[in-house]
């Protein structure tokens, strides 16, 4: 088959937009502030690692995950600033606002995507599917004074893939004729959902790019993979499988709660701590879905970034911190090794499910549940009204007696250093605020 | 005495929703009729009571009476709760200060370029990204990677900033002004 042949020949059977934020958190930072604009800037100082880069940043060769000693060899004129994940979701509420203006159907995917349905809404929004998509563009740009790149395509894998085309603020649009001019220039690992287990065994059949994939024949397909790749082999071929996922998130999968702190440490006692609050903020997290974990996973990771982990298995689901550290500090002294230098503690709560205490027994257990649920519920109670940790466990204690980091590294994002009166460290008001003027 | 149309409260519902009228065909589903000859029926009827209006192209308009129609909920028997019906009306400060939510910043005033416009250091100003500002409003401009808070003033056809301080000389900037944001509410908590 010629590579001129088209994959299909409609072009918006479906008309499906990917808004995917252009190095979001950097740009959040340069909107706020004019003096940050046109230079190279970083967020992730507190964690000791690029966590976003400005664009100006990449072009100074800095990745992604970089070590900040490193960055500062490379590019010595880069601005490194503390994450500020309070500013960035808002803006990114904001973000997921705007889009719904223009279609119900919003898929969020992530804290700087998201995937919107526009189809048939030419006539009630009186624009072509192009003209929707750029007015979005702008509503963004204009409202959140940061940059988004926009594909519209008949699917979610075409949209990802026409999204990604052109950045910063390109408008890339992919009707269902074109799809094969693209694929063709596209490596196949580069479609979304093909990961290097499935690159590589392509590349043993031969296919090195996605229109050589999307051109097998569908019983080839069906036959040597599962579901989720069948189903984009056929989104490339400009068909509508994947649906939007428009409900909100309800529940979790995994609850995780990874810290490091500065500087590192090899006290058995502060390194607990730091792990029984990230025990009791995951814990917090799960009682507000109403959700207790049936297994956890503890972990440690030392300076040099080796990691050691366990994982407990509870009796019966639990979202209460104080049975947890009872069954973890075992485990924790076996993973604690004094001659080490300790920089994060991690811990996930899995298995989760939905919490009830309905199950009678014969060892009076229900009844201490139930009194658990009334302790945790008034600490919940305490901590909307006063802010998060006003009462915390006693294993936590020095984990919360300091801030997270010490030093250069421990500087606040700005936000929750410029207060108003009436704000406190705790509460703020949730409006972004911009850099104050001169 | 303004008769009561249960169907009136739908658009009504529609419009407090979408900020617009609906269009015929869109009437017809609120009201789950299935011919838009009865929507056109019930629209007459409603302008014949002056609820709503039509423009020059026969879509529909708000008229000033559309609103006044008191909004009582489902109640169907017995007096409807005073309080509701008292307080429909009226608006939360969120709603009064902030008209679009999610291009509205916040600034903390810095310095006293701004005091003869009772703008202090301090003050909590609420300002309104990408909207075009209008001759002498308070906006926030880029001046040297800084914003700074001014007045917007024109003479012939340039624009400059005015610090409302006589302290402060004019500011000409050289090329171009970029305004990010105008000004909405001023706020000062004691």
């Amino acid at each position: 088959m010629s590579n001129n042949t088209p994959l299909t020949i409609s072009t918006f059977p479906h008309a499906i937009i990917h808004i995917d934020g252009d190095a979001f958190f950097a740009s959040c930072e340069q909107a706020r502030d004019p003096a940050l604009r046109g230079k190279p800037v970083i967020t992730g100082k507190e964690r000791g690692i690029a966590a976003s880069l400005s664009y100006e940043a990449k072009a100074c060769g800095v990745q992604r995950g970089m070590r900040l000693s490193d960055i500062r060899k490379i590019c010595p004129q880069v601005i490194m600033l503390p994450s500020d994940y309070e500013t960035y979701s808002l803006l990114s509420q904001r973000f997921f606002s705007i889009v719904r203006r223009y279609t119900p159907d919003v898929e969020e995917y992530g804290i700087d995507e998201c995937f919107a349905d526009i189809t048939g809404l030419q006539r009630p929004l009186n624009a072509s599917y192009p003209k929707i998509a750029s007015q979005i563009q702008a509503d963004l740009a204009r409202e959140l004074g940061c940059t988004f790149s926009i594909g519209l395509a008949p699917n979610k894998v075409i949209a990802k893939v026409a999204s990604k085309w052109k950045k910063p603020a390109g408008l890339t649009i992919i009707p269902g004729r074109d799809i094969h001019r693209y694929l063709n220039q596209l490596l196949v690992e580069k479609i979304w959902g093909i990961g290097h287990q499935t690159r590589s065994m392509l590349n043993k059949y031969n296919i090195y790019n996605a229109l050589e994939f999307a051109r097998q024949n569908e019983d080839w397909v069906k036959a040597h993979f599962y579901k989720p790749h069948y189903e984009i082999w056929q989104e490339l071929n400009g068909r509508y499988v994947l649906e939007l996922n428009t409900s909100e998130k309800q529940s979790y999968q995994s609850i995780q709660k990874v810290r490091t702190f500065t500087p590192p440490s090899s006290n058995r006692d502060f390194v607990y701590s730091q792990l029984a609050k990230n025990i009791e903020n995951a814990c917090i997290k799960a009682r507000r879905y109403c959700l207790a974990a049936k297994r956890i996973v503890i972990f440690l990771r030392t300076q040099d970034f080796h990691d050691r982990g366990l994982e407990i298995k509870f009796s019966r689901p639990t979202a209460f911190p104080n049975e947890i550290i009872k069954v973890i500090f075992q485990a924790f002294n076996e993973l604690f090794d004094p001659t080490k230098l300790y920089r994060t503690t991690g811990a996930f709560l899995q298995q989760l499910e939905e919490f009830q205490n309905k199950q009678l027994d014969l060892f009076g257990q229900s009844l201490k549940i139930e009194k658990l649920t009334r302790l945790w519920g008034a600490v919940d109670k305490i901590k909307k009204k006063y802010g998060k940790h006003t009462v915390y466990l006693g294993a936590s204690f020095y984990a919360n007696q300091f801030a997270q980091h010490q030093g250069a590294r421990g500087a606040l994002p700005t936000r929750k250093s410029n207060l108003f009166k009436g704000e406190s460290s705790r509460r703020r008001l949730a409006i972004p605020m911009l850099a104050p003027p001169s | 005495m303004i008769p009561k149309y249960p169907h009136l409260q739908k658009i009504q519902n529609f419009y407090q929703h979408y900020r617009r009228m609906p269009s015929y065909r869109e009437i017809m589903e609120l009201v789950g009729w299935k011919s838009k000859n009865a929507v056109f029926k019930l629209v007459n009827k409603l302008v014949d009571q002056r609820l709503i209006k039509k423009d020059s192209h026969g879509r529909l308009l708000p008229s000033s009476l559309f609103h006044q129609v008191p909004l009582l909920g489902t109640v169907e028997a017995g007096f409807p709760s005073p309080a509701e019906e008292e307080t429909s009306d009226t608006m939360s400060l969120d709603e009064y200060l902030i008209t679009n939510k999610e291009a509205t910043y916040l600034l903390k005033v810095q310095g006293d370029s701004m005091i003869e416009a009772g703008i202090m250091p301090g003050d909590l100003v609420l300002v309104e990204r990408g909207t075009e500002p209008q001759d002498n409003a308070i906006v926030v401009a880029e001046i040297d990677g800084q914003w700074t808070l001014k007045y917007l003033r024109k003479r012939g056809k340039t624009f400059f900033l005015e610090a409302a301080n006589k302290k402060y000389r004019p500011i000409f900037p050289k090329e171009g002004l970029n305004v990010a944001a105008v000004v909405k509410a001023v706020v000062r908590k004691y």
